[in-house]
């Protein structure tokens, strides 16, 4: 037999066709009919999820009833039938839907979307896009464009926009691309000047973020016009559009984005705002006039300030241009000048003001975003001129991004890459901060500080050892009750040469934990995944019910502490600080230990005992058989782990003052683990990330939709996460390439949900 | 097959003397005793299920055997240590190293990571030098990273370092599994069916690839295998298993022309195979293993 074809005399007579295409039909019927009740469910959450607040709260059914059975639940069920007939339809749609600029129009579209359906726009009211129109139609005194603007002009120039970028791309004709960017602009200045004129006429301080989405989203809506445009590619790269931005000059971005935003600050901004008022830049020198502000301060307000942007913002971009090192460390020295003159500029405005009128508060008061913004602007020179730095025009090796790139090449990339990020976080870290108003300063402080060091410890644990700790709230605990037992907090005093200040328990704290690391650790070493997971659960409840019953009168019970914690103290030499019950003091605080903690668990990643977790964690047998004693690398994951949330409790302890054993519940264990699985586990920025998100999203949600409904939100948003990507927010190397792998191997097995299995 | 008495013992490397074991009712190893020679490559052959990796898991300490006793002495000049009881990064630490008849890499680590866990092992500097990043530490590191460089050019990975070991063609993985055992410079090397999968190209490169490690490196061989070329051309001596217990022990020739090893492997008895052995002295057991019959191309090649 020579061919490959079946030979004719095996194969009985062919099966007739029509049953086997009937059922062929009945299958697409079947997944078809499917599909649009999974649509039309998916339609009638999202219209229960995005509803007002109707009913009581304890009565369900009635709310139930008031939000299922209004008209408005069509538009959703419309919603579910629009993506029924995307999905079905994709085959068609997707030759044009892979056209450049179909992207960012989508997102454009996302982003004005969520900002004039779910986010506030006008705070002194607490009012959405909707109640703010009415607030519009009722209230004289505002321009026709602003009233135009909030009645039908901004629909319809998404509705514009849409029409003429789809009829651009299908036609392929550069005009469409162009009106729609004339559109978008026009969109983002209109809800700028219109959300302006409203602040101007109702007064008030304004933290609402609607206006800010929609300007961002018209913005992006002209990006889309204007890729669509410029590019006549049949399938869009936008990655290969973003190397080939990024590749052109190394930094350039940033450093135009660092020039637009000092800019902005040193002309628009607000610098300075005493009792309800807001005094811009200029307005801020002639409010000075007179006083006794020191010299640096009077200058810098008169001309110094604008030298100084001046001259970083020309000397960075000109590195980035030339790409000469030696211009690069000019702008990084001049950035740092410029951010240390801002800030002790700031420092003496608000000392003065501070001084001469005792009603405008201390030291760091009134003070507006403009100086801040200014300090992070530099941040981002900085970043620029880190590239040029990193990688100058000598070792440009690939002048064009479509040549392949050399190892070495990437490798000064992702360098290059890491150290701008790093200066541009650490100047959002400093600066952004003490811009926030003082309820978010307060959250970030009792909500979010405490979980990143939670977070990067444990990820320790579960990330890089792959255990799956679910008690680790129980180490947090006997952090704070060490610090509370060491400053004389508890019904049991230490004895007097024990006696300290708490940021000196710190290390008593951490022996202490150690401890408690290698104890929970000892026993369950034999145990793995889901089984560990259980025990570390019951040793998790133990610590929190002994902390209950009050053993030999140790912890005080449910009464808590008592007397209160005391707040640290720092004395080096005649330097003294003192932290009281201001909430940003904190925040540097835990900023240092933070990166304290970063820099050295970057280390031991990097080490061979980060290598033997990683090691542990893919295969414990071959681990053994290589020679890695897993006993000891898994006690030092829980004691390294656990050392970390001491100093957490610390933290915690010594800021609140006062806590008792309620604070230490499972559910808030469960929350750390869920907050380093949705950020990435076994990454340090990504369990940072995953801290940071989670724990601020319900605060803001709290704002933005009705009390009740914001875990559903945040759940939400962890099931499309770990639906769409499941390595984690900002996925690590190692965890990424295992799931990639593992994606490969049997599609099914990663995701939530089975890839083309949904629906 | 009663083993030759050795002459000189100190270069003995396993010591093995009646061991059994057991699982539940089930004999895994039924009074196995032997003994490996410094520097040879011994083979260990048999059917599935003769007891092979469980001999392999009571080296290695995995399986702590009922019966028995396991000296080895695992570098030369070291004096004889007992196995039994022993964890198993203990024993590799003594001078065994060994690789799994599924590979087991981690695979998310790259093929370089992969083997300075291995090197590593022998390394001193702790967490603490670590994060503060001590000189002595950071030597260390860049000492195992050389290490792992040259065992990644000796079994020819050289230029795959930075890849994932996950994305490594199937021989690549076997052989950075070598490489791995290698990293923990053991005296002797436990390899578990090293040419499972492989192509007969890649199966004769691992031949040499063997005969060299246990040639320049001094590194005593134990090799699960069952592909009767391989073993027949590396192999110094073949202990052949079959149901737990030792049926036959001897030098290539010796084991091909072994009655009740062709039994063992035609499942007829031991007088018939003997009979078929003298009848038909071209029916070698080479013929007689369960893969297809070399092609005539794969003969010239030898």
């Amino acid at each position: 037999m020579t061919t490959l074809e079946t030979p004719p005399t095996t194969t009985p007579t062919p099966p007739p066709p029509p049953p086997a295409m009937r059922r062929a039909g009945n299958e697409t019927s079947r997944v078809l009919l499917k599909r649009l009740a999974g649509c039309l469910i998916g339609g009638f959450v999202l219209g229960l999820m995005v509803n007002s607040k109707e009913g009581s709260p304890d009565d369900f059914g009635f709310v139930f009833h008031q939000t299922a059975l209004k008209p408005r639940m069509l538009i959703f069920l419309a919603i579910g039938v629009v993506i029924f007939a995307g999905i079905t339809f994709w085959g068609y749609l997707r030759q044009h839907a892979r056209r450049p600029g179909v992207r960012p129009l989508g997102m454009g579209i996302l982003v004005i979307v969520v900002s004039q359906v779910v986010l506030n726009w006008y705070d002194p009211q607490t009012v959405k896009f909707n109640g703010l129109r009415k607030l519009v139609d009722k209230s004289s005194g505002l321009s026709s464009t602003t009233t135009w603007f909030f009645d039908w002009l901004s629909w319809t120039l998404v509705a514009l926009s849409v029409v003429v970028t789809g009829a651009a791309i299908v036609t392929r004709r550069r005009v469409f691309g162009w009106v729609t960017t004339v559109l978008g602009i026009a969109g983002a200045v209109l809800a700028w000047t219109a959300h302006s004129d409203v602040l101007d006429l109702g007064g008030g301080i304004d933290h609402s973020l609607g206006a800010y989405g929609d300007v961002i989203g018209f913005l992006i809506l002209a990006g889309a016009g204007a890729t669509v445009a410029l590019s006549q590619a049949e399938v869009a790269d936008s990655r290969g559009f973003m190397t080939r931005v990024m590749e052109y000059r190394p930094g350039l971005p940033f450093a135009v984005l660092g020039a637009v935003l000092a800019a902005f600050s040193y002309a628009r901004n607000c610098w300075f705002a005493p009792v309800n008022r807001n005094l811009d830049f200029a307005k801020t020198h002639d409010a000075y006039q007179g006083t006794d502000i020191n010299s640096l301060a009077s200058n810098y307000l008169g001309w110094l300030g604008w030298v100084c942007f001046v001259v970083v913002a020309v000397l960075t971009l000109a590195a980035t241009y030339l790409r000469q090192r030696l211009l690069g460390w000019l702008a990084a020295g001049a950035a740092l000048v410029a951010t240390v003159l801002t800030f002790f500029s700031l420092k003496s405005m608000t000392d003065v003001a501070a001084k001469s009128v005792p009603q405008f508060g201390k030291s760091w008061n009134n003070l507006g975003a403009g100086g801040f913004t200014a300090c992070i602007s530099y941040g981002l020179f900085a970043a620029a001129a880190a590239y040029v730095i990193a990688r100058p025009k000598t070792r440009a090796a690939g002048k064009s991004a479509t040549l392949p790139v050399s190892r070495a090449l990437e490798k000064a990339r992702n360098s290059a890459n890491m150290k701008a990020l790093i200066v541009i976080a650490l100047a959002v870290a400093l600066f952004y901060p003490p811009m926030l108003s003082q309820y978010w300063q307060n959250v970030l402080v009792t909500q979010m500080a405490v979980y990143l060091l939670l977070a990067v410890g444990l990820n320790v644990v579960v990330g890089w050892a792959g255990l799956l700790d679910l008690g680790y709230i129980a180490f947090y605990a006997v952090g704070a009750y060490t610090t509370a037992y060491l400053t004389g907090s508890l019904p049991r005093k230490p004895p007097s040469w024990l006696h300290m200040t708490p940021l000196l328990t710190i290390p008593f704290a951490i022996v202490a934990c150690l401890i408690a690391g290698v104890l929970l650790g000892a026993p369950t070493l034999r145990l793995r995944g889901d089984y560990l997971a259980i025990v570390t659960l019951g040793f998790g409840e133990i610590i929190q019910i002994v902390a209950q019953n009050n053993p030999g009168n140790f912890t005080n019970g449910p009464r808590g502490v008592e007397p209160p914690v005391p707040h640290p103290k720092l004395e080096i030499g005649g330097w003294k600080i003192t932290w009281g019950l201001d909430n940003l003091p904190y925040w540097y605080l835990l900023l240092v230990m933070l990166a304290i903690v970063v820099v050295l668990f970057y280390r031991l990643e990097n080490s061979r005992l980060g290598r033997a977790w990683a090691a542990i964690r893919e295969d414990e047998v071959a681990a053994q058989a290589s020679g890695v004693n897993t006993v000891r690398a898994k006690l030092l994951a829980f004691a390294i782990g656990a050392s970390t949330s001491a100093l957490a409790g610390t933290f915690f302890a010594s800021q609140t003052g006062f806590f008792d054993p309620t604070q230490f519940d499972i559910f808030t264990s469960i929350l750390i683990v869920a907050y380093v699985v949705f950020g990435g586990m076994g990454s340090l920025p990504g369990a940072m990330a995953g801290a940071a998100v989670l724990t601020w999203l319900p605060e803001f949600l709290k704002s933005q939709v009705p009390t009740d409904d914001r875990q559903m939100w945040v759940g939400a948003l962890v099931l499309a996460m770990m639906i769409f990507r499941p390595a984690g927010l900002l996925p690590a190397k190692r965890r990424k390439a295992e799931l990639s792998h593992l994606d490969e191997a049997s599609p099914g097995e990663v995701s939530a949900i089975p890839r083309g299995g949904a629906m | 097959m009663i083993p030759q008495p050795l002459a000189d013992t100190h270069d003995v490397v396993f010591d093995v003397e009646h061991i059994t074991l057991r699982f539940g009712g089930v004999v895994s190893l039924n009074d196995v005793s032997m003994q490996m020679r410094r520097g040879e490559i011994l083979a260990v052959i048999g059917p599935n299920g003769a007891g092979k990796t469980s001999l392999f898991n009571v080296l290695t300490g995995v399986y702590t055997p009922q019966e028995g006793r396991v000296l080895l002495r695992g570098r030369p000049g070291d004096s004889p240590v007992s196995v039994i009881g022993k964890k198993t990064h203990v024993i590799n630490r003594l001078g065994v190293a060994r690789t799994f008849q599924n590979i087991r890499l981690f695979p998310a680590l790259t093929a370089i990571e992969n083997v300075k866990v291995a090197v590593e092992t022998r390394q001193k500097a702790g967490p603490l030098a670590a994060m503060l990043g001590m000189p002595w530490q950071r030597k260390e590191e860049r000492d195992s990273t050389a290490a792992a460089y040259a065992l990644m050019r000796d079994v020819g990975l050289g230029e795959r370092g930075n890849e994932l070991a996950s994305s490594l063609a199937y021989g690549e993985q076997r052989r950075l599994e070598i490489a791995r055992a290698l990293g923990t410079n053991p005296g002797v090397l436990l390899l578990d069916e090293p040419a499972a999968g492989t192509n007969p190209q890649e199966k004769r490169e691992l031949a040499e690839l063997i005969s060299r490690i246990n040639r320049e490196r001094n590194i005593s061989v134990l090799l699960i295998e069952h592909d009767m070329k391989l073993v027949m051309s590396v192999a110094d001596r073949i202990i052949v298993l079959n149901f737990g217990g030792k049926i036959a022990e001897g030098t290539p020739e010796e084991i091909q022309r072994n009655p009740a090893v062709v039994a063992a492997y035609l499942g007829t008895s031991a007088e018939d195979a003997a009979r078929q052995a003298t009848d038909q002295p071209e029916l070698h057991l080479i013929d007689t293993q369960l893969e297809p019959p070399p092609t005539d191309e794969e003969r010239s090649g030898d």
